[in-house]
């Protein structure tokens, strides 16, 4: 898998990413720094199809720009337009030190973890990611789902209020 | 590859994917390295984007829709420019590129331009995993099936971000249109397409279309409610009439497109086609059985019969949007996700049971033409059912006014006793 | 859409230039999402002061004018006209101009009705096919008004005590085919929309019209009759002999959009009953009296009033005995017909709205006359 051929997407790809990363970071635009982070996600797919991760790949483009980057625009949607500005807040110090914090844990991890190089090129089929989801790891693949029930139906709860259950506005 | 079918010379014309292969080893001999890599792109690009898709979009896409619509609606459709008006969608683009294209002033400049180019890069990507015939696929990559249906969900941003750069009220009525359909609409689609990709057992497009020829049957006739999910939530992205409400003329004026002119919106007009005829690929590909039919393939080049299924696909959206109205945003909704998705979560059950008892068993080959009976009748069964139970009465319809002789006041309904509610 | 997420409406504006408002007329509406809180209709943009110029003409040069307020029913305008004019000044009408006017105005019905299942079905979307069907059997109505009276959208055909002109020898055998036809016609259209799951999703329950609200505001029309009241001033009032003919009224079920439609379908049918026995007892002799042409009719006022295709058609007329009315007023169906629109479009979505103003049939010219 070595090539010139690699080594220029991978390159192409980490400047797109970068760059798209920063401009989520900078934009002042509500908006544009979503559409942004979907270019970041983009980028990212194409490291997994870097990697020979087809699947993992496509399943980024489908799941994090098709879908989550809607649910985002349609958060953006619904925000009225004072917060569409993305100016100073309270919440600065704060992110910025949690923001902090996450970057020194990955990078902490990265340093510290052995890259063994394996020889043999690693495929990382469909099939042999659902034989890996259901049996060795499907503990935390069931968590990960009642996880998400649990945020399904809290979002729900809170979004019904309990006067919209004595009468329905419709 | 099978043997029968086609040889490798470069001058068998039923795939011409041999030729292009001999080329590109020739070119790759005399070149430096890599540089191939480059052309072969370039040449996939030119013979499926240059060669099929652009005159289909031409002459399928623009002239044979207007001119269908035409014969539909009892007129002639387009016949002054040209023999028999062929020449309308080339006069067409030349009126387009004449015209001036406006930007408002209150406009999101940049993602106004950009919306348009975003737009028709995702189309050319489409084609990249289609095979047209045995060889002529230009990325027969194994997990076709998610790419065609990961790259099919960018062009809706586009419409995002089409609709919201305009800073018109009706542009945003069609964004927020686009964005809450298809997230109702992607569910159902994919869980339909899994009902396919657990019977064949593969996530490639090219395999997809060698199992059904080994099957000698069409998934069509294995799938028949994955196939209806596929066609309704197909022309429901692509906002194709009887759920074009992103574009709804007659109530948003042209939904996101309503401040674009000129090329910019021509663009978004020729991919929407486009994007409408890489639908009929990818249906025809994954239901219909592909380049294949039945043995005919073997005499008659396997990329015509492809072609010729994928455009008579594609009149089954012309036809539907020349018959159908329009439906109101929330009923598509309740419809994706009160019909369309329970149906296609009952097809995942019986296509896995299914499935397994034919692994289990190690059943014949032959007994998916039991699997077809069966999941036709269940699929008629199923979207009857489902529709009676969620309040389907066809029969409570009144089909005529009621007629009364002498004018008076006012006739309750029950006086009569027909029609009741 | 309450609770605790805070949804703000905001103001869209549909018109003056929007392709479902059938020309130019505004609704201001207020939507929560695409929920319609509040609707204000703004009209007067085709303005043209009929009214008042009216009162500077004579009575026969009056008459092209209402063939300009509702467009597409010149006929029904100017047999509107003319019988006010002719209550006002005393004169009759030989037996044959009667059957001739009733023949004329329920060609027009056909040929109005036509177009107003045409263009309500292009609001719910059906991307012009039926329109086109429509319009294919209007233009054949249409040749037969151009056979007698010269014009096939502004007739100005009827005169005061007849009609302009005598009928043309190939009008009988033309209109006779044009019969055999139209119930074909007819349900071909009820064929492809009654049937059509997403038109009834479309239309039925939207736009919903109590009897009692539809005659509070006081509609009339297939609007009224839409919401199940039995009432047609072909009927209750006849006029021009209308009381001789065998005919019927449809009434709906519970006044929403699709009641108005097939009311609308029904009415052309029986439109063909009547036309039918007008011209199997087409009497012969003059089809007009002698008017003068400098008409003073004697001081007074007079109303008159007639079914036209979207309701109760109404001309007011004053002399003072001058050759030109002292006042002339219209009572337009369509302008009426267009008051209950908030009360159809509040609590709908937008789509809903352009159904229901589909469903009402209007024709701007009338309303702003």
């Amino acid at each position: 898998m070595d090539g010139f051929g690699v080594t220029f997407a991978f390159w192409v790809l980490t400047g797109v990413t970068l760059v798209a990363a920063l401009g989520v970071l900078l934009s002042r635009n509500l908006l544009h720094a979503v559409l942004f982070l979907i270019l970041t996600f983009v980028g990212m797919a194409g490291y997994f199809v870097l990697l020979s991760a087809d699947f993992l790949g496509m399943a980024q483009v489908l799941i994090y720009v098709g879908a989550i980057a809607v649910l985002v625009l349609f958060a953006v949607l619904l925000t009225p337009r004072a917060g569409r500005d993305n100016g100073e807040t309270r919440m600065f110090l704060p992110a910025l030190l949690l923001c902090g914090t996450l970057l020194a844990v990955i990078l902490f991890v990265i340093t510290d973890t052995n890259w063994a190089v394996s020889e043999e090129p690693a495929t990382v089929s469909a099939a042999g990611l659902g034989e890996a989801l259901l049996s060795r790891w499907v503990l935390p693949f069931e968590l990960a789902s009642v996880l998400l029930t649990v945020a399904l139906v809290g979002s729900i709860m809170l979004v019904r209020s309990r006067e919209e259950e004595a009468e329905d506005p419709r | 590859m099978p043997a029968f079918l086609i040889t490798n010379n470069w001058y068998d014309f039923r795939d011409l994917g041999n030729l292009s292969g001999k080329l590109l080893d020739l070119l790759d001999d005399a070149l430096p390295f890599g540089v191939v890599y480059v052309i072969a792109a370039l040449l996939g690009f030119v013979a499926s984007f240059v060669i099929f898709v652009l005159p289909s979009q031409l002459f399928v896409g623009v002239y044979g829709e207007r001119k269908l619509i035409g014969r539909i609606q009892s007129r002639y459709g387009p016949n002054r420019v040209g023999p028999f008006g062929l020449l309308q969608p080339i006069a067409d683009a030349i009126k387009l590129m004449q015209k001036e294209a406006l930007t408002p002033t209150s406009a999101d400049r940049a993602l106004m331009y950009l919306a348009p180019i975003v737009f028709v890069a995702p189309c050319v990507l489409l084609f990249a995993v289609i095979p047209f015939g045995p060889n002529m696929v230009f990325a027969d990559i194994p997990v076709a099936i998610v790419y065609f249906l990961a790259v099919s969900s960018i062009p809706v941003l586009t419409t995002f971000m089409a609709g919201w750069s305009h800073n018109n009220k009706y542009s945003l009525f069609g964004a927020m249109r686009v964005v809450a359909m298809t997230i109702s609409y992607e569910l159902p689609l994919v869980l339909g397409m899994l009902g396919v990709v657990l019977f064949t057992a593969t996530l490639g497009l090219q395999s997809t279309v060698l199992w059904q020829k080994e099957m000698d049957i069409w998934l069509v006739f294995l799938q028949p409610l994955a196939f209806a999910i596929f066609f309704l939530g197909a022309s429901a992205e692509l906002n194709r009439t009887p759920t074009d409400i992103a574009e709804a003329e007659s109530e948003i004026v042209a939904g996101y497109l309503t401040e674009y002119s000129g090329m910019k919106w021509g663009l978004f007009y020729g991919m929407d086609i486009g994007y409408a005829i890489a639908a009929a690929a990818f249906g025809v590909t994954v239901f219909l059985g592909g380049w294949t039919f039945f043995g005919l393939e073997k005499w008659v080049p396997p990329w015509l019969i492809f072609i010729g299924k994928t455009y008579l696909f594609y009149f089954l959206f012309i036809w539907t949007r020349g018959t159908l109205p329009r439906l109101r945003i929330d009923q598509l909704m309740t419809f994706a996700w009160k019909f369309m998705l329970p149906i296609a979560l009952l097809n995942l059950v019986i296509v896995a049971t299914e499935r397994m008892f034919w692994v289990e068993e190690k059943a014949d080959d032959s007994i998916v033409y039991a699997f077809a009976l069966i999941n036709i009748i269940a699929a008629a069964a199923a979207i009857y059912g489902w529709s009676r139970a969620l309040g389907y009465r066809p029969e409570n319809t009144p089909q005529k006014a009621r007629l009364v002789s002498e004018a008076g006041g006012f006739v309750p309904v029950d006086a009569h006793g027909e029609g009741s509610k | 859409m309450s609770g605790i997420i805070k949804s703000e409406p905001f103001t869209l504006n549909i018109g003056p230039q929007h392709p479902s408002t059938h020309g130019v007329f505004r609704i201001k509406v207020k939507v929560d999402g695409e929920r319609i809180v509040d609707a204000e209709m703004v009209m007067g943009y085709l303005h043209r002061a009929m009214e008042k110029l009216a009162e500077e003409r004579t009575y026969t040069q009056n008459i092209p004018f209402t063939d300009r307020t509702d467009y597409l029913a010149s006929m029904s305008n100017n047999l509107g006209y003319v019988l006010a004019v002719e209550k006002l000044a005393g004169i009759g009408v030989p037996d044959r101009g009667n059957a001739i006017r009733v023949i004329m105005a329920e060609l027009q019905r056909i040929a109005s009705h036509c177009m107003a299942v045409g263009a309500f079905t292009n609001d719910t979307g059906a991307w012009q096919t039926p329109v086109m069907w429509c319009f294919r059997e209007r233009e054949r109505v249409l040749d037969l008004f151009e056979m007698t009276s010269g014009a096939r959208l502004t007739c100005n055909y009827m005169r005061i005590g007849g009609v302009a002109f005598d009928l043309p020898r190939e009008f009988e055998p033309a209109t006779r085919k044009l019969l055999a036809d139209l119930p074909g016609f007819i349900d071909e259209i009820e064929g492809l929309l009654v049937g059509n799951e997403i038109f009834l999703a479309r239309t039925r329950g939207v736009g919903m019209l109590s009897a009692e609200t539809a005659t509070n505001f006081s509609l009339s029309g297939p609007m009224l009759r839409g919401s199940g009241i039995a009432w047609d001033i072909r009927k209750a009032d006849p006029y021009c002999g209308y009381e001789k003919y065998d005919f019927q009224i449809p009434i709906g079920y519970q006044g929403d959009a699709f009641d108005r439609f097939i009311v609308r379908l029904e009415e052309m049918r029986q439109s063909v009953k009547i036309v039918q026995q007008a011209l199997d007892a087409l009497p012969g002799g003059p089809h007009s009296t002698h008017v003068p042409l400098a008409l003073r009719p004697p001081a007074g006022e007079a109303y008159a009033r007639v079914e036209g295709p979207r309701g109760e058609l109404g001309y007011y007329v004053v002399s003072d005995e001058g050759p030109s009315p002292y006042r002339f007023h219209i009572r337009p169906p369509s302008f009426i017909n267009l008051s209950a629109l908030k009360e159809m479009t509040v609590g709908g979505t937008v789509a809903d709205a352009i159904v229901v103003l589909g469903s009402i049939d209007i024709v701007v010219g009338e309303i702003d006359r």
